[in-house]
């Protein structure tokens, strides 16, 4: 949301940046300085060297052993299966879950917008799961999933549905249940980021519709969505950006079993049970790399959707 | 503002008088009080990393130590309640090569994982010395090429629980138990991928008179019919109905309450989970027996517990050296037995009354104790007890084969081994 808000604003300010002062210039250098040493010192230092321990063979399983290795730790992991379930696994996770919480938190938003009586109080109480630690969650989901004397399969047996499934045990069924954990908890903060966009459509618009006859459907697909675009697709950033780098849940709920691993817990795993200090900055630098190109693409598909919307 | 200057002058002050008396002490102390001297024959600083000291029973040793020697101190530094936390922060802290810790609390399977990167010293001549007075199968665990490089300190391995309602009497081999378990309500026990089911996995091994490692821990023995017969044991198990599905979710607080709540018939667990059991519904239900014997081969299990070691950075090993003895006294780990629940490493001290009574179960607790083996002596034990664990698990979800399971199980070891 920061880079597509500054964006905005650059494009706005940019005539009357020209006519700045060269000593301007150097003074806003200057003050911004600090900042700037700081965020080398707290982000770059660190990627920088995680980057360069990935090109190294280091693993604390064998003390003094210390080899500069290329890529070959790229090489591993490209060719390993391991590497690839979890691709797949990251990306099937993302994929569901973030559209689940898109449609449901559209769907609260517009709850939460029209007026009503205890409309404060819904608010609230539709943000408690997201005020919840993804891992204090995750311990209640498990528990509820737990064979036999879980709530879920219990409940499930009794209406005859997935009576035998053991679902954080199986295939697909660990899946799911991962997903709805994380539906569960994010939905909100989607909704809510809806609600914001929705709060800034005036009325007027509205009114106007009204009177021209359109009917609520109308209203919503011509008028609601169009004006809501920006917000979800700065929504969906926040949340598929989170979703690519899921560790808790999994981590949590199953360990990676059954097809739930993912690209965090596979590097985690290698990083700190395996100790594979160099494999493991591989793994993480390949999730950065994941990261930064799915956010890259969003960015431009975004800050082209905005720029275009506010021409018009 | 002023009390805590006041506070500091005091505590210099008394440092001072400490430091004082001890020097007056080290003047005067040898000759004339040979008894107290042999009492008192640790000195400095010593500080014990070991994990949380949940029941206070740690503290109490400390106290009981410190009061014994008056010119030592040792200080108790806790870790996390989770092992693999206590390990993560003494790597962290020997990696540094930092002097903090004198005294390591280690789970017996970390032992040769430190002596591999040269971290504690050994400690040898204190085993050939005192080495009879623990049992036997826990000094085992302290081995590393023929060399001793800690002291047991308490111990564990596990039972086979029954419903007394459902059996008469506990099943002599793994196979009767399976058909009995088929027949009535099932046998439950630690199938999540994890270290759990490398425990599961090697009892039935090692009571198959089988092995993953040979003894001199340099090549991987997984590729035999043993292990085969057992991963193929455990995954008939689950496909006829003697093992639920459900396990390959189970570690021990799972399959303890699948047990209590009479979902099973028997379950495989450690001996906490007696003491639990006789508060729940099944009180008066159950029993504990030790491991029946697999293909005609007698019963063995998987030894558990930790072990003390000295840092091989510490400014102060004779120290350190002196309060590891100390917590092996009867005396001490019977403290540690009745307040912690924690089984001794000192055969005699299971007979005793207040031993007993803390643990109804302590004699069949020290037969299995004796009867169970350690598992893979080598440094590179993580990476082994994973390419167990992931093999079997697969093997346990119809993922594999059992014999493609016990050949790459094999290869992973071996291939383990070799990186070292």
């Amino acid at each position: 949301m920061e880079a597509a808000t500054a964006r905005l604003g650059r494009g706005g300010r940019r005539k009357k940046e020209k006519s700045y002062g060269s000593e301007e210039r150097r003074l806003a250098t200057l003050l911004l300085s600090p900042a700037m040493a700081v965020i080398v010192l707290v982000a770059a230092y660190p990627i920088g060297y995680a980057v360069w321990l990935s090109l190294t063979e280091y693993s604390l399983r064998e003390p003094g052993k210390w080899r500069f290795a290329g890529f070959d730790n790229y090489t591993e992991a490209f060719g390993s299966t391991e590497f690839w379930d979890a691709v797949k696994n990251t990306f099937i996770f993302t994929g569901i879950s973030v559209t689940l919480e898109l449609v449901i938190g559209l769907g609260m938003a517009l709850a939460m917008h029209s007026a009503f009586k205890g409309r404060g109080l819904l608010r609230t109480v539709v943000l408690v799961p997201w005020a919840v630690l993804t891992v204090v969650s995750a311990i209640t989901w498990r528990t509820l999933f737990e064979p036999n004397l879980g709530l879920a399969p219990t409940v499930l047996d009794k209406i005859g549905i997935a009576g035998n499934v053991v679902w954080l045990g199986q295939e697909g069924y660990a899946m799911a249940v991962m997903i709805l954990a994380d539906v569960w908890k994010t939905a909100p903060f989607m909704a809510l980021l809806l609600l914001a966009g929705l709060q800034v459509i005036p009325d007027d618009v509205y009114d106007a519709a009204k009177v021209d006859g359109a009917t609520t459907w109308q209203r919503f697909q011509r008028i609601t969505l169009p004006l809501l675009v920006p917000a979800i697709l700065v929504a969906l950033i926040f949340r598929t950006l989170d979703a690519l780098r899921i560790f808790d849940l999994p981590f949590v709920l199953t360990g990676g079993t059954n097809g739930t691993s993912t690209l965090s817990l596979i590097a985690q795993q290698e990083l700190t049970t395996n100790n594979l200090i160099g494999y493991g900055s591989a793994l993480s630098v390949l999730t950065f790399v994941v990261v930064m190109a799915v956010s890259f693409i969003y960015i431009r598909t975004v800050g082209g959707n905005i720029r275009s919307l506010a021409e018009d | 503002m002023k009390t805590p200057r006041f506070l500091a002058v005091i505590t210099a002050t008394a440092m001072l008088a400490i430091a004082g008396c001890g020097s007056d002490d080290d003047d005067d102390g040898g000759a004339p009080n040979a008894e107290k001297a042999t009492q008192a024959k640790a000195s400095g600083n010593v500080t014990w990393c070991i994990g949380k000291d949940t029941t206070g029973a740690f503290g109490t040793v400390v106290d009981n130590f410190n009061k014994a020697n008056p010119n030592a101190n040792v200080k108790l530094l806790e870790l996390p309640e989770n092992a693999d936390d206590q390990r993560r922060l003494q790597i962290q802290r020997l990696r540094a090569k930092n002097t903090e810790c004198d005294v390591l609390g280690a789970d017996v399977i970390w032992v040769p994982e430190y002596v591999g990167q040269g971290w504690v010293k050994d400690v040898s001549d204190f085993i050939s010395k005192n080495g009879d007075k623990f049992i036997p199968s826990t000094v085992d665990t302290t081995e590393v090429d023929g060399k001793n490089y800690a002291v047991p300190f308490n111990t564990n391995a596990g039972f086979i629980y029954y419903r007394t309602d459902q059996v008469s009497e506990a099943p002599k081999d793994w196979e009767t138990l399976y058909k009995e378990a088929a027949k009535d309500d099932g046998v439950v026990y630690q199938g999540f991928r994890y270290e759990g089911l490398t425990v599961n996995f090697l009892e039935l091994v090692y009571s198959a008179g089988g092995s993953v490692v040979s003894d001199d821990g340099k090549q991987a023995t997984a590729d035999s019919q043993e292990v085969k017969d057992v991963l193929k044991f455990m995954a008939d198990g689950i496909k006829n109905g003697a093992v639920p599905k459900a396990v390959t979710t189970y570690k021990e607080e799972e399959s303890r309450r699948a047990f209590e709540s009479g979902n099973a018939t028997f379950m495989r667990n450690w001996p906490y989970a007696y003491a639990l059991g006789k508060e729940s519904k099944l009180a008066d239900k159950f029993d504990i027996a030790t491991f029946p014997g697999f293909a005609g081969n007698e019963g063995a299990g998987v030894i558990g517990g930790y072990n003390l070691a000295i840092s091989a950075f510490s400014k102060n090993p004779e120290g350190a050296l002196a309060f590891i003895e100390f917590t092996t006294t009867p005396e001490q780990q019977k403290i540690m037995a009745t307040d912690a629940s924690l089984p001794p490493v000192i055969a005699s001290v299971y007979d005793d009354p207040a031993v007993k009574k803390a643990m109804p179960f302590a004699e069949d607790l020290r037969t299995a104790v004796e009867q169970a083996k350690p598992r893979p002596v080598s440094p590179v034990y993580p990476q082994i007890t994973a390419a167990i664990y992931d093999n079997v698990y697969a093997a346990l979800q119809g993922d594999m084969s059992p014999d493609e399971a016990a050949s790459k199980m094999n290869d992973e070891i071996q291939k383990a081994i070799e990186t070292f």
